[in-house]
């Protein structure tokens, strides 16, 4: 489903983010990016939502080469992917049900379906009762729950989560993580950036390590 | 590799075009009432910049008409030799209605000129005594229509005048018209710059403030990128809030200025030497201020479209 063949990104001409990164993601796949600080995660996962452009190599997602798409066409690839940003990127001036719903509404949905949606998508992540609060009114933990939501609602092939679990205490990350669990289990691809070993170590998944933009090593999901 | 293009979901959801347009509108209104200081401070912006823009037309169009009152007074005077019996005059004054530009006329017979100018002379009327009527000629005081009052018109009009063999003198104030025409033109043209300048500088305080608002809003604009909206989904609410602020600062100005010139007609007797309701003072025309409103649409609009095509440009 997602191939990435020798895909390198440099900034500013002489900053290499990634070099020479291949690797293959199955459809169904539940993949860790890991590393630390600077290994070029972030920058992967932006690749594959086309908000940067390659230097070189090739991205392939669903057999479309993502580098060929015209403007106009990005808007689908994207309709196809969940994002949850490392900053949340919540709306502040809108309400909860509003921030879940704008990914719905992109898609044209009527408001009755959208209202269904976003309900049954808060209900399973335990915002049920937040709805109509505003981000500046929610706990870390919570806005990253809106931030999941929002990009789970609309059920995308592929969902991408840059740290989704950077700063909440254990009961949110397992929280968290048995929603990308549950996700995955319905057929999503999920991948996730993150640089929490122990976290990645718990959850048995395949784990792909980078370090300084490079691929280090591999591990397969134990079976 | 196959080249099939990611399938483009249609909009359907919403019950079709209308459903849509009802969404757009939906939205603008509440991406207004949730960013309602930026909004209120770019609406009173504009209104500010508008009723600098109104004023100026007011002025002027007050300017103008008074160009236009002290445009009556010029008129042309034929005299006559003799007093003209009422065949000769209805037959001259047919012939002078024919002649392209003639507004009016109005017979002066020898001794209404005499009474006028007897009437002039108010406290030293004594000098007159003795003095017979038929010193003073005849005449036809001929006002010319509102385009034929410029000096090479007046000129071509009263040459026309001279060939009726009946006319003796023909008298116009040649000076005083070259010198009013000059000063119209001038007045306009003055008018004209000034009036540019200031519509340079209110299109760009209002399209500038209307990209403020919109750059305030930058993060939303990319999530919307991010989450898969299309150009024309993420402009169709800016633009129309754009529209909605130009109009709104648009009628606003044109209020305040109503309510400004209503208290000032009414009011300002009290403390000027004249009557402002008597001087004949105008408000600007109806037509200038559906010209205003749709000027601030067109500014709103082209505002948020630069703004937006900016933002493109940059991700």
């Amino acid at each position: 489903m997602i191939q990435l063949h020798n895909v390198s990104v440099t900034y500013q001409q002489d900053v290499c983010a990634l070099s020479g990164v291949s690797l293959m993601i199955p459809r169904g796949d539940f993949v860790f990016l890991t590393g630390a600080s600077g290994a070029g995660k972030s920058t992967l996962l932006k690749l594959l939502y086309a908000e940067i452009a390659p230097s070189h190599g090739q991205i392939i997602i669903d057999n479309q080469n993502v580098s060929r798409l015209t403007r106009s066409e990005l808007p689908y690839l994207r309709r196809t992917i969940g994002i949850v940003f490392q900053d949340f990127r919540l709306l502040p001036n809108r309400t909860v049900m509003e921030n879940v719903a704008i990914t719905l509404e992109v898609l044209g949905i009527g408001r009755k379906e959208i209202g269904e949606r976003v309900s049954r998508i808060l209900k399973q992540v335990g915002l049920e009762q937040r709805m109509q609060a505003t981000p500046c009114r929610l706990s870390g933990g919570e806005q990253q729950r809106v931030a999941l939501a929002r990009a789970l609602v609309n059920e995308p092939k592929i969902l991408l989560a840059d740290e989704p679990t950077g700063n909440l205490d254990d009961e949110n990350k397992a929280l968290i993580l048995s929603i990308l669990a549950e996700a995955n289990c319905r057929g999503t691809t999920i991948i996730v950036a993150s640089h929490d070993l122990r976290l990645v170590a718990a959850s048995n998944k395949r784990a792909v390590t980078l370090e300084r933009g490079e691929i280090r090593e591999v591990h397969d999901e134990p079976r | 590799m196959s080249h099939a293009k990611f399938k483009r979901r249609h909009v359907s959801g919403r019950g079709g075009v209308w459903g849509g347009v009802a969404y757009f509108f939906r939205r603008t209104l509440l991406n207004i009432r949730q960013n309602l200081v930026i909004n209120l401070l770019a609406v009173v912006t504009i209104t500010l910049s508008f009723l600098i823009v109104s004023l100026f037309l007011l002025v002027f169009v007050n300017l103008e008409g008074a160009g236009e009152l002290w445009s009556e007074k010029i008129q042309v005077t034929v005299y006559f030799d003799r007093e003209l019996n009422e065949k000769e005059f209805i037959a001259l004054r047919n012939l002078i209605m024919t002649l392209e530009g003639t507004d009016t006329i109005n017979y002066v017979s020898k001794g209404d000129a005499l009474k006028r100018f007897r009437t002039r002379l108010k406290g030293q009327e004594s000098l007159l005594d003795g003095v017979p009527p038929e010193v003073l000629p005849a005449s036809m005081e001929i006002r010319l229509k509102q385009a034929f009052r410029t000096s090479g018109a007046v000129e071509a009009y009263v040459t026309r005048l001279k060939k009726i063999p009946t006319i003796v003198e023909v008298q116009y104030g040649e000076e005083w018209v070259r010198r009013f025409n000059t000063f119209m033109n001038f007045m306009r043209f003055a008018g004209l710059l000034l009036g540019g300048f200031i519509a340079l500088a209110v299109l760009f305080i209002i399209s500038n403030t209307i990209k403020i608002t919109i750059y305030s809003r930058r993060e939303e604009v990319e999530l919307l990128e991010l989450v898969g909206a299309t150009r024309l989904f993420i402009r169709i609410p800016f633009l129309l809030e754009g529209m909605l602020q130009g109009v709104c600062g648009a009628i606003l100005a044109i209020l305040i200025l109503a309510a400004v010139s209503w208290a000032f007609l009414n009011h300002a007797g009290n403390f000027l030497i004249f009557n402002p309701q008597e001087a004949g003072l105008v408000f600007i025309p109806v037509t200038f201020c559906v010209a205003l409103v749709v000027t601030g649409i067109l500014v709103g609009f082209i505002g948020s479209l630069t703004s937006l095509h900016r933002f493109a440009d940059q991700s």
